[in-house]
């Protein structure tokens, strides 16, 4: 069976699209600051767990500049009474609210980098298939990601091509600003040349046949995919409806 | 959906992410990611558009944490008023290219700040939340420098990436644009 290392990496592709979804729904459901932070915990040791603990570390880096905004806007510039930590004082309703957002991020940007890590487009595009689901809207998120690397490559070459053409990058913000057209508009030409070819090969492949598509090796869907799926569904729910109970909806 | 959008789309993601690697390269805090959701609006339509504002952001959320998906609804705004752009021929001359690209940099720039206030307490990217600190540090509320950092930096971004597209527009040969009508419209020709 294909699929990357780990226990994330064999799931489903499905599994692993509502394990981030219902990270992102309770994040925002549970009640700040303590359901925020209890998540975050969670995500990150059934990460470690599941042998994604690289994961835990780059979201980790994407989110330290923002948690130490965070404290900065909400805590130190926050309004409301305050206490002392140390040297400075900072509003308690403002730490309090830097805390749960901190750990919102952290939680949805943990869960979101394990997907990443364990996402195999091929895979995904076979699951897609086996379901009989749009494979229109799967051929464009996987096509991006195979398309993605090889323009950022062809932005560089474009970058080295016009400086060795004499074309200057430094000075002032106006300066700079003006590079942007003879960097920008080859890549631009050059995607919609690369479009025309596309198109007549998707076009010769059938790619716009109405006839559902064979999958060649879809990924199993195992019992175990299936109860993790349907508990963060009944966890999402559990949490709305005790939001919706909390603020006297019924 | 055919496969001339098929094709198209991918791409013009691709190019939406491609040109954040040029901005950093040139040293501009900017972010110009909606050349391609403005590009595509004006080539193929308002659908083709939003298509490409949606995955544009769904993939950029698998590279950087899905926290920045609430941001989709941006793009979606980008796209529509692009595309009324490219019918109203916005992108007939620089001047109109400018003023259509106020007016969207004005629009997004009022969701952003609603999307950035409510779901990230005024904490997104770095730059902006920067300026949001130090507006606060003058004196504004916390809404009223979230509002303020995120209109002022959208209004230089979408009006940045009007101008591109436009002059890009202008430039493609009537061979080129006699396959995308829409395009032909937003240009006048």
């Amino acid at each position: 069976m294909k699929g990357r290392p780990g226990i994330a990496g064999q799931a489903h592709p499905f599994t692993l699209f509502s394990v981030v979804a219902g990270v992102a729904a309770l994040a925002f459901l549970l009640p700040a600051p303590t359901g925020p932070v209890l998540l975050y915990v969670t995500v990150v040791a059934l990460a470690i767990l599941t042998g994604a603990g690289a994961s835990v570390a780059r979201a980790a880096l994407i989110c330290l500049p923002l948690w130490v905004l965070l404290i900065l806007l909400l805590a130190v510039g926050g309004d409301g009474a305050r206490s002392a930590i140390g040297p400075v004082t900072v509003s308690r309703t403002g730490l309090e609210a830097a805390l749960a957002q901190g750990a919102r991020l952290g939680a949805v940007a943990t869960a979101s980098f394990v997907l990443f890590a364990s996402f195999d487009p091929s895979r995904f595009l076979d699951a897609v298939a086996a379901r009989g689901w749009s494979f229109h809207a799967a051929y464009l998120v996987v096509a991006t990601l195979q398309a993605a690397p090889r323009f950022r490559q062809r932005a560089a070459a474009i970058l080295e091509a016009q400086r060795a053409r004499g074309l200057r990058f430094g000075g002032g913000p106006a300066r700079r600003v003006r590079a942007l057209l003879p960097l920008t508009a080859p890549l631009v030409l050059g995607m919609l040349s690369e479009t025309d070819d596309r198109a007549m090969a998707l076009e010769t492949r059938g790619l716009d046949a109405r006839a559902s598509r064979t999958p060649l090796d879809p990924p199993m869907d195992r019992a175990a995919d299936r109860v993790v799926r349907w508990s963060v569904a009944a966890c999402v729910a559990a949490a709305a409806l005790w939001r919706l109970h909390a603020l006297g909806a019924f | 959906m055919s496969p001339r959008l098929l094709a198209l789309i991918p791409s013009a993601v691709a190019i939406n992410l491609a040109i954040g690697f040029v901005v950093n390269q040139l040293g501009l805090p900017l972010y110009l990611d909606s050349v391609g959701t403005v590009l595509t609006s004006a080539l193929a339509g308002p659908l083709a558009g939003v298509v490409t504002g949606l995955v544009s952001q769904f993939v950029r959320s698998l590279y950087e944490g899905f926290i920045w998906l609430p941001f989709g609804g941006v793009q979606v705004l980008i796209a529509l008023l692009a595309a009324v752009a490219a019918a109203r021929h916005g992108f007939a001359s620089a001047a109109r290219s400018l003023a259509w690209g106020l007016a969207v940099g004005l629009s997004a720039g009022l969701l952003s700040a609603v999307i950035s206030w409510f779901v990230f307490k005024g904490v997104t990217a770095t730059g902006v939340t920067a300026v949001t600190l130090l507006l606060t540090r003058l004196g504004l509320t916390q809404p009223q420098a979230v509002t303020t950092s995120s209109v002022g930096t959208d209004l230089l971004d979408k009006t940045i990436v009007f101008l591109l597209v436009g002059a890009m527009l202008r430039a493609l040969p009537l061979r080129v644009l006699g396959r995308y009508p829409p395009a032909r419209r937003a240009v006048a020709r």
